[in-house]
């Protein structure tokens, strides 16, 4: 993706323009840190006056003078003071707010993209952007933008007055210097190598931490403690040899900026005394300070470009994921649907993850409106993937998609969501009660609503035996529930929304076989006058629904009611000899 | 936390922190302080080399009085620059091995000590917390240490400074003093109350994180049911709290900022003034008025390094607290002494009077008896939520039972030593969890485990022919970086991994929910065919597969209802609810198809 190839200024430039926020009244703060900088001035001009107009004068010491010329200084002082703090609380407060629009837009941007539920281990990564990526831009423009600023200041400062003094020494000063800033943006390449390296050894120990903790069952059940530490300390062992390295070089680069200033000190020493003319002794002194004086900000820039490099790379993160068109547009506008039942249809349908095989390929399919549709096949024959479609969680590569004979890309989110409902089969719970995790599904409902929601699904004996009722707290990911509980509170999410179109994809898997057919009694009554497309694992919904879809290898091979298909589908017959088999008790 | 901590217990605690890990780490240390002092060393230099060549060279020079001695000059001059350089590279490699070997170490000694903790302290710890414990919290708590070395040799500049000074001129001692100790006091309120606010905002980070974390877990959903907007509100709402809490942080962080830099410049105007004044009352020379104004230019910068260092310390001590919570929870699993046997024979199992519930929480199981001969393949069934789980996690030894006793070929499985019972028992949980790892890596867990046995494990689990389709086959990493498996990949790999185990005691919980029936089918008559030396435990819903259990467990609310053969509890109503409810339905369905009509139909 191009936005590798971008260098660190216009990484950084890009974030400034993405944050307002972050530019907004620079100038003024600019014009602050400059009256701040005005301070450092002071002391060597007083001390300049006091020496030569009291001690070295022929008069002598004028006392009150000197303690007026001491009032004056501190009050100047006080005044530069204030207007540093001042430059400093702006630039921190433009860098906070700058960095949470940046922040909300990722997290914004992110959810508009499919990579999030499709790509589910890469979500450990995607916390990141919104993050550990976000608080290094921070770091950076905290410090390192004051230090930055300062830093060009003070160099044209000191250039300027070198030149005022003698042009051709400033010349070779200048010149010399820029010879080992192109040395420096060598270094900074090969720093960043070594720091990439240095974050694939940190992923990698972060990954051993997280599998200690999160695996920790698994690690308990097979007493696996010692290897899990052993590669533990392999790991960190590797990253701090890697980290270890690379400050080692850090610091060996940073330093040649030492052996350089005092390298050009002699030369500026050599060419004053032996090259230039008229040379004065006020002024090669004077010069020898500015010599330090030009270099040292020199050093600081190096320092913070640094700085700026990592914070480059956590934008050009972020940009990368903001570079992304959402494919999942969820644009406000967009046509509305009918109301009652709505159809289905696909159209030579085609899919496939990324590069990798087409899961679906020319799918056709027509759903009649307010019928229950079943979809049947083995594991991997694109069902899933399907349903997704439906529900436009995911973009066909080829072929279209039609609710109530409008086109899925033509309807706004709002109008899709609503008659739409999709119920996965890891239902998903959020660190909150029964009946919050129930109002995601329809965030205007009351408690009465969320209790009759449980009652339409006959799931108030279940509810009554939790100690709470719906203001149980479920805990992380719904943990204090069982995986089937966790599916019922789906089911019951999805109810709430009162859905036009419901899509179950395996939804009731882990439910046991009383309470699944309980719950499918439930839902075919609920769903009279409704469509519903569920994806059966347990052959059991099949024999109910309507119209039943065979799906093989990515394809539609056969349709029809379970009647028809048992006596002509050969694919099945095949799955439903395998659910007969495993469901019917063999008569003993 | 930092609130109720005054300034000094901040410093204090702070210095405690410090001195521990210095000790641990003392040659790094040292030679990075033996850095810092040769870098200021060479400071001080720099300013007497440059006096030196201003008399001895520039001076004669100009006034054509020779060419001196340049070649000593330009080898002193940059002399002084290499010791500078050599100074840095001491310090800051030395300071990056003591700082991230610190960190690496309160890593491992982290792991290591929750590996020992019970299920009940990490059922009262967030995961997110936890992660953030063992990195944010190991990386603030040692990041005083990198500054550290730099601010011991600015505070030797800073101190030799004052005491030049007060040597110089008693009255202008007076003012070293005072202004060393005002720095100090202003340093030390600084890093207190930066301590609160930084504490403050690392737990609105922390806010932020795991929001977003849990918004991103369940982005499917979140899409499903069109909630986009009100997750990027709550992701609003706490990175607003967190900017402002920053905005906050960056006032104070200013104001004590530029007391700094105020500080040394008032000072020197002081001193100015006040040579003046001692001048004409020819106390002091005018050379030594330059030398204490040099001096105090020179240690500007030291002064604020040791203000950054304190402020670091500061951020650190929070940190460390957390860090010191985990470390010393003393929730510790408690191991016997009792090693595992070396015999392949299957293993009875029993469970006596066991009860038990989880923390705050009602009853999960009650008067558990549960009597396993050798051998057996039991199957455990109940309905949602009956406690079929938690049963098997405690048999695991996961956790322990409230009251009563699980016991392993008669014996306490709490009297086992450490790791000794894995070597008898496996355990395949509903969730499979793969290690970063290859194949081959999850399934053995160990390195000595022949590939024969790792096969033969993968092919009783069908878990071979997809293995073997796997680019690099049993070498294939698997996880965060590597190929992406499916659910019932993922429980298949677990199955062999048990089974590689050879245990004496196989507990599958619902250990193949996600794979297709028929293949399951066939799993379950590999392990009935392979004829294993261990007494099977399965929890599971297909009739199928408890119908291949020589007996079933009925159990319900938390209660063993009923223990026998498969056939003869089909005699219980529940039981028999339960496991025929499909075939009930396919007949009910069928009959009132036969009499036209179709329950709950939409057809009209």
């Amino acid at each position: 993706m191009t936005t590798d190839a971008i260098g660190t200024v216009s990484a950084l430039r890009r974030a400034l323009r993405l944050a307002p926020a972050l530019r907004a009244g620079l100038w003024w703060t600019v014009a602050l840190a400059i009256v701040g900088a005005v301070g450092r001035l002071v002391v060597p001009v007083t001390l300049q006056v006091v020496i030569d107009r009291h001690i070295l004068s022929p008069t002598g010491v004028d006392v009150g003078a000197v303690v007026r010329l001491g009032v004056l200084a501190i009050g100047v002082l006080t005044v530069a003071t204030l207007a540093n703090r001042q430059a400093q609380v702006r630039m921190s407060a433009a860098a906070a707010r700058g960095l949470c629009e940046l922040r909300v837009m990722t997290f914004e941007h992110l959810h508009r993209l499919s990579v999030l539920h499709v790509q589910g281990e890469r979500r450990g990564a995607l916390v990141a952007r919104v993050t550990s990526d976000v608080q290094e831009i921070q770091q950076f423009l905290q410090w390192g933008g004051v230090n930055l600023l300062l830093g060009v200041l003070r160099i044209a400062l000191v250039l300027a007055v070198m030149v005022a003094y003698r042009w051709e020494l400033a010349l070779v000063v200048a010149v010399i210097t820029a010879g080992y800033a192109v040395a420096l943006r060598w270094f900074q390449q090969l720093l960043q190598r070594a720091y990439d390296h240095v974050r694939v050894r940190v992923a990698d120990s972060m990954a051993a931490i997280g599998e200690a903790i999160v695996g920790l069952p698994t690690v308990r059940a097979y007493g696996a403690e010692s290897r899990m530490r052993q590669r533990l300390r392999d790991r960190l062992a590797a990253q701090y040899s890697a980290e270890y390295r690379t400050h080692r070089t850090a610091a060996a680069l940073f330093s040649t900026a030492e052996i350089f200033s005092a390298a050009v000190q002699a030369i500026v020493l050599v060419v004053g005394l032996f090259v230039l003319d008229g040379m004065t002794a006020g002024t090669l002194v004077a010069f020898m300070f500015l010599v330090n004086q030009f270099i040292e900000p020199v050093q600081t820039l190096v320092e913070t470009l640094d700085q700026a490099q990592v914070a480059a790379s956590g934008v050009r993160r972020i940009l990368r994921v903001l570079d992304v068109p959402p494919d999942l547009d969820d644009r406000d506008e967009g046509r509305d649907l009918p109301g009652g039942a709505l159809a289905v249809h696909a159209r030579g349908v085609w899919f496939a993850y990324g590069d990798g095989p087409d899961v679906l390929c020319d799918v056709d399919a027509d759903l009649p409106a307010g019928r229950r549709v079943a979809i049947v096949g083995e594991t991997g024959s694109g069902k899933t993937t399907f349903a997704k479609l439906v529900v436009r969680l995911l973009r066909p590569d080829a072929g279209q998609l039609l609710i109530g004979d409008v086109p899925l890309d033509e309807l706004s989110a709002r109008t899709l969501r609503e008659h739409v409902a999709f119920v996965p089969q890891e239902g998903f719970l959020f660190d909150a009660t029964l009946a919050d995790n129930v109002r995601y599904g329809d965030p205007q409902a009351d408690d009465g609503q969320v209790l009759q929601a449980f009652t339409d699904l006959d799931l108030n004996g279940w509810l009554a035996g939790l100690p709470g009722g719906i203001a149980t707290r479920v805990g992380q990911r719904g943990g204090r529930l069982s995986a089937g509980e966790r599916q019922l509170v789906a089911l019951v999410r999805a109810w709430i929304a009162d859905p036009a179109v419901l899509v179950l994809d395996e939804a009731t898997s882990a439910v046991d076989p009383a309470l699944d057919v309980q719950l499918r009694h439930a839902i075919e009554r609920l769903t009279q006058g409704r469509t519903s497309i569920t994806i059966a694992h347990r052959l059991a919904t099949a024999e109910g629904a309507d119209l039943v879809l065979v799906f093989d290898a990515g394809r539609i091979v056969d349709y029809g009611t379970h009647d028809e298909l048992l006596a002509d589908s050969a694919v099945y017959q095949r799955l439903h000899r395998d659910w007969t088999a495993g469901t019917t008790l063999a008569p003993s | 936390m930092s609130t109720s901590l005054s300034p000094a217990a901040v410093v204090r605690t702070g210095l405690q922190v410090v001195t521990a890990h210095v000790r641990r780490r003392p040659v790094p240390f040292a030679i990075a302080v033996l850095g810092s002092l040769l870098f200021s060393a060479a400071i001080v230099a720099s300013s007497v080399v440059l006096g030196w060549v201003t008399d001895e060279l520039i001076v004669p020079v100009l006034d054509g009085n020779g060419t001196g001695r340049i070649r000593l000059a330009v080898a002193l001059i940059v002399g002084v620059g290499v010791a500078k350089a050599v100074g840095i590279i001491l310090r800051r490699a030395a300071a990056a091995a003591l700082q991230y070997g610190t960190k690496n170490d309160l890593r491992e000694r982290i792991v290591d000590h929750q590996l020992g903790l019970t299920m009940r302290w990490y059922a009262s710890h967030p995961t997110g917390d936890l992660l953030s414990v063992a990195e944010a919290d190991t990386t603030q708590a040692t990041y005083v240490l990198a500054p550290l070395p730099y601010g011991v040799g600015a505070a030797a500049l800073l101190l030799g400074a004052a005491a030049i000074i007060a040597v110089t001129d008693p009255w202008m001692g007076v003012i070293a003093v005072l202004w060393v100790a005002t720095s100090l006091a202003i340093n030390i309120r600084g890093s207190w109350r930066m301590a609160g606010l930084g504490q403050a905002v690392q737990r609105l980070r922390g806010e932020v994180a795991s929001t977003a974390h849990e918004s991103f877990d369940g982005a499917l959903t979140v899409k499903a049911l069109g909630r986009e907007r009100d997750e990027t509100r709550r992701l609003r709402r706490d990175a607003e709290r967190l900017r402002d809490q920053l905005v906050e942080l960056g006032v104070i962080r200013a104001t004590y900022n530029v007391a700094h830099e105020l500080l040394p410049g008032v000072v020197t105007v002081i001193v100015v003034v006040l040579g003046a004044w001692r001048i004409t009352a020819d106390v002091i020379t005018a050379g030594e008025l330059v030398r204490v104004t040099f001096l105090l230019s020179l240690v500007l910068w030291p002064s604020r390094l040791i203000g950054f260092t304190l402020w670091q310390l500061g951020d650190s001590v929070p940190a460390w607290h957390r860090v010191q919570s985990v470390l010393t929870a003393d929730d510790e699993v408690a191991y016997g002494e009792r090693q595992a046997t070396e015999v392949d024979r299957p293993a009875p199992v029993e469970g006596d009077g066991v009860r038990f519930a989880y923390p705050d929480g009602p009853p999960v199981l009650d008067a558990v008896q549960l009597d396993i001969p050798a051998g057996r393949t039991v199957a455990v069934v109940g309905p949602t939520g009956s406690g079929k789980t938690t049963l098997t996690l405690l048999l695991a030894r996961l956790w322990d039972p409230v009251s009563g006793a699980i016991r392993l070929d008669a014996r306490d499985v709490r009297d086992f030593a450490s790791g000794e019972l894995a070597r008898e028992l496996a355990y395949v949980t509903q969730e499979a969890f793969l290690f970063d790892d290859t194949v081959r890596g999850n399934i053995a867990l160990r390195d000595d485990l022949d590939p024969k046995d790792v096969e033969r494990a993968a092919r009783m689990a069908r878990a071979h022919e997809f293995v073997s389709a796997l680019p690099g086959g049993y070498d294939t990493r698997v996880g965060e970086r590597g190929v992406a498996l499916s659910g019932g990949q993922r429980q298949r790999l677990a199955l062999a991994r048990a089974l590689a185990q050879q245990p004496r005691l196989l507990l599958l919980d619902d250990a193949t929910s996600a794979v297709d029936p028929s293949v399951e089918a066939e799993i379950l008559r590999n392990l009935k065919d392979a004829d294993l030396p261990a007494t099977v435990l399965i929890v599971a819903y297909r009739p199928s597969s408890i119908a291949l259990a020589d007996e079933v467990v009925f159990v319900e609310d938390g209660r063993i209802v009923a223990h026998d053969r498969h056939e003869t509890l089909l005699r219980l109503p529940a039981y028999s609810r339960l496991l025929r409810a499909y075939e009930q339905d396919a007949q009910r369905r069928d009959q009132h198809r036969s009499a036209g009509r179709v329950p709950g139909g939409a057809a009209t």
